[in-house]
């Protein structure tokens, strides 16, 4: 199922189907490299697909591992405003929150997760149509490393 | 670099920030309506005393006027032995025997006396040379009492910080207290601690786990009450609800800060969703809304480590020298600190100072 890409020498990984990550779940996939094998957590946030690596920047930490939820907003002295529930994963060490929609920590926006390429096709090897414009669940989400 | 720090050079100062200007009861009495006066005379100033006394005395005897009286209480005296003595430009009048009056049980005793000592300080000290400033006593145990004292007495601009000991009941960051960083604010005019009223009056134990037995012990530990109300005072949001407010940290150590600041900012990046409104890193408030007094210096046997430290805590910024004047502890200006040069020197001497209390040239 893996596909050569000759621009850029990186390999397109075919890591699960759609039908595995609903809306508001997240897999751990493993991907083999020459010297090892890569976990990236693949996370479906309201319908769009994010992958990350599953390592801390910050103290090497298994993070997507670690719950994902919602957060507090910047609010007034004595407010709280509990919103993006689902956006936030919160690594399972330190418990530093990370941005799902752009793999920013939301203290320090430097410090980032590792995040890759995501689409979702359609299976070509089982179908020989050639284009399938709406996702079905039975597409396939490809990692490109 | 600030363009006046190149236009005027020549106009270097010396601004002490703590001067223990001293008081006796009975200077009270014309300010205090009759019902008081019984009070006075039978109890005293009402502030109360910390367990802790030192056997070497906290006063210099050589700062008692030749007139007698207590160290530091006569005006003039005070000008010759120390203002004069060591060429201070401004000297920060913060009291003496009275800063622990917030921590009296009777909020209404504790009221009378500050008022009455506010207008002390005005006629006998103030009046006295022009180039004392006035500390606006508050009895932080009635905040909105306190807020209606710096709104009457803020009115003589000779008064440029309102001024509460350190020992209290409550963290300095807590709601209860906020009516009077919001008069303090509407002031212009910061809050500053002073600290020696640990154990005394309604305030708790010292440390989290009881009592030292001894001066020594306690004076080692003060400065952790200051890192409590720091840190306090930042994690409740006081600077983000009085963005203009200045916190000065008076005698309470410096060689604290930057453990402290780099603890808070840690558990900020972990712990930041508890904390909503605070929009930067702990220590970005502290280096601008905290400022610290010199006296008691710290003595490292290497006195790099001690500019090392100064350069943690962006002290050319954040530090202002005092001297404790007439305080067993006292700081020679000339003696007390490392060869200091450039921007350093000038903000610890005075321009830190000069900026906080719009002194010399930043008077408004």
């Amino acid at each position: 199922m893996n596909a050569l890409n000759p621009q850029t020498l990186k390999n397109r990984h075919a890591v699960a189907q759609v039908a595995e990550i609903p809306v508001g779940t997240h897999k751990i996939v493993k991907i083999p490299t020459l010297s090892r094998e890569i976990e990236i957590g693949v996370f479906n946030v309201h319908g769009n697909y994010f992958a990350y690596r599953n390592v801390c920047p910050h103290a090497g930490a298994p993070v997507c591992q670690g719950k994902v939820c919602g957060t507090t907003l910047h609010s007034k002295v004595g407010e709280f405003i509990l919103a993006r529930e689902g956006e936030i994963i919160r690594c399972p060490w330190h418990g530093w929150e990370f941005d799902l929609l752009t793999g920013e920590h939301l203290v320090d926006e430097k410090m980032k997760l590792r995040a890759y390429m995501i689409e979702t096709a359609h299976d070509q090897q089982n179908d020989h149509l050639e284009s399938f414009p709406i996702e079905t669940e039975d597409d396939i989400i490809y990692i490109t490393i | 670099m600030d363009s006046d720090q190149t236009s005027n050079k020549n106009k270097r100062l010396l601004i002490d920030t703590d001067i223990h200007n001293g008081i006796e009861a009975s200077e009270l009495l014309p300010y205090l309506s009759g019902y008081w006066h019984e009070w006075v005379k039978t109890r005293g100033l009402g502030a109360t005393s910390a367990f802790y006394t030192s056997p070497i005395g906290v006063m210099r005897n050589d700062a008692i006027p030749p007139k007698g009286g207590a160290a530091g209480s006569d005006p003039q005296f005070l000008v010759e032995h120390h203002i004069e003595k060591n060429g201070i430009d401004f000297g920060i009048l913060t009291g003496s025997g009275i800063l622990t009056i917030s921590l009296q049980p009777d909020v209404d005793w504790a009221n009378a006396v500050v008022s009455a000592y506010n207008e002390v300080t005005k006629t006998k000290w103030l009046d006295a040379d022009s180039r004392f400033r006035g500390s606006i006593l508050i009895n932080h145990s009635d905040p909105q009492f306190s807020a209606q004292e710096i709104d009457r007495v803020a009115t003589d601009k000779r008064f440029v910080q309102v001024v509460m000991t350190s020992a209290s009941p409550r963290l300095y960051g807590n709601r209860f207290f906020h009516p009077i960083y919001e008069a303090a604010a509407r002031n212009g005019l910061p809050v500053a601690v002073h600290p020696g009223g640990e154990t005394g009056g309604i305030s708790g134990a010292p440390t989290p786990s009881g009592y030292p037995s001894r001066y020594m012990e306690w004076h080692n530990i003060l400065p952790t009450n200051y890192m409590a109300h720091v840190n306090s005072l930042v994690c409740e949001g006081v600077f983000e609800k009085f963005p203009n407010l200045k916190f000065v940290a008076i005698e309470g150590g410096i060689a604290w800060l930057p453990h402290l600041m780099w603890r808070m900012d840690k558990n900020y990046k972990a712990l930041r969703s508890t904390t909503p409104w605070l929009k930067k890193l702990p220590s970005e408030y502290i280096r601008e809304h905290v400022r610290l007094t010199t006296q008691p210096i710290e003595e490292p046997d290497n006195h790099e480590h001690l500019l090392q430290i100064f350069e943690m805590i962006d002290a050319k910024n954040t530090v202002m020298f005092s001297s404790d004047y007439p305080h067993w502890d006292y700081d020679n200006p000339k003696m007390a600190l490392p060869p200091l040069r450039g921007e350093l020197k000038e903000g610890i001497m005075w321009r830190n100072a000069a900026k906080l209390y719009n002194l010399g040239e930043y008077a408004k």
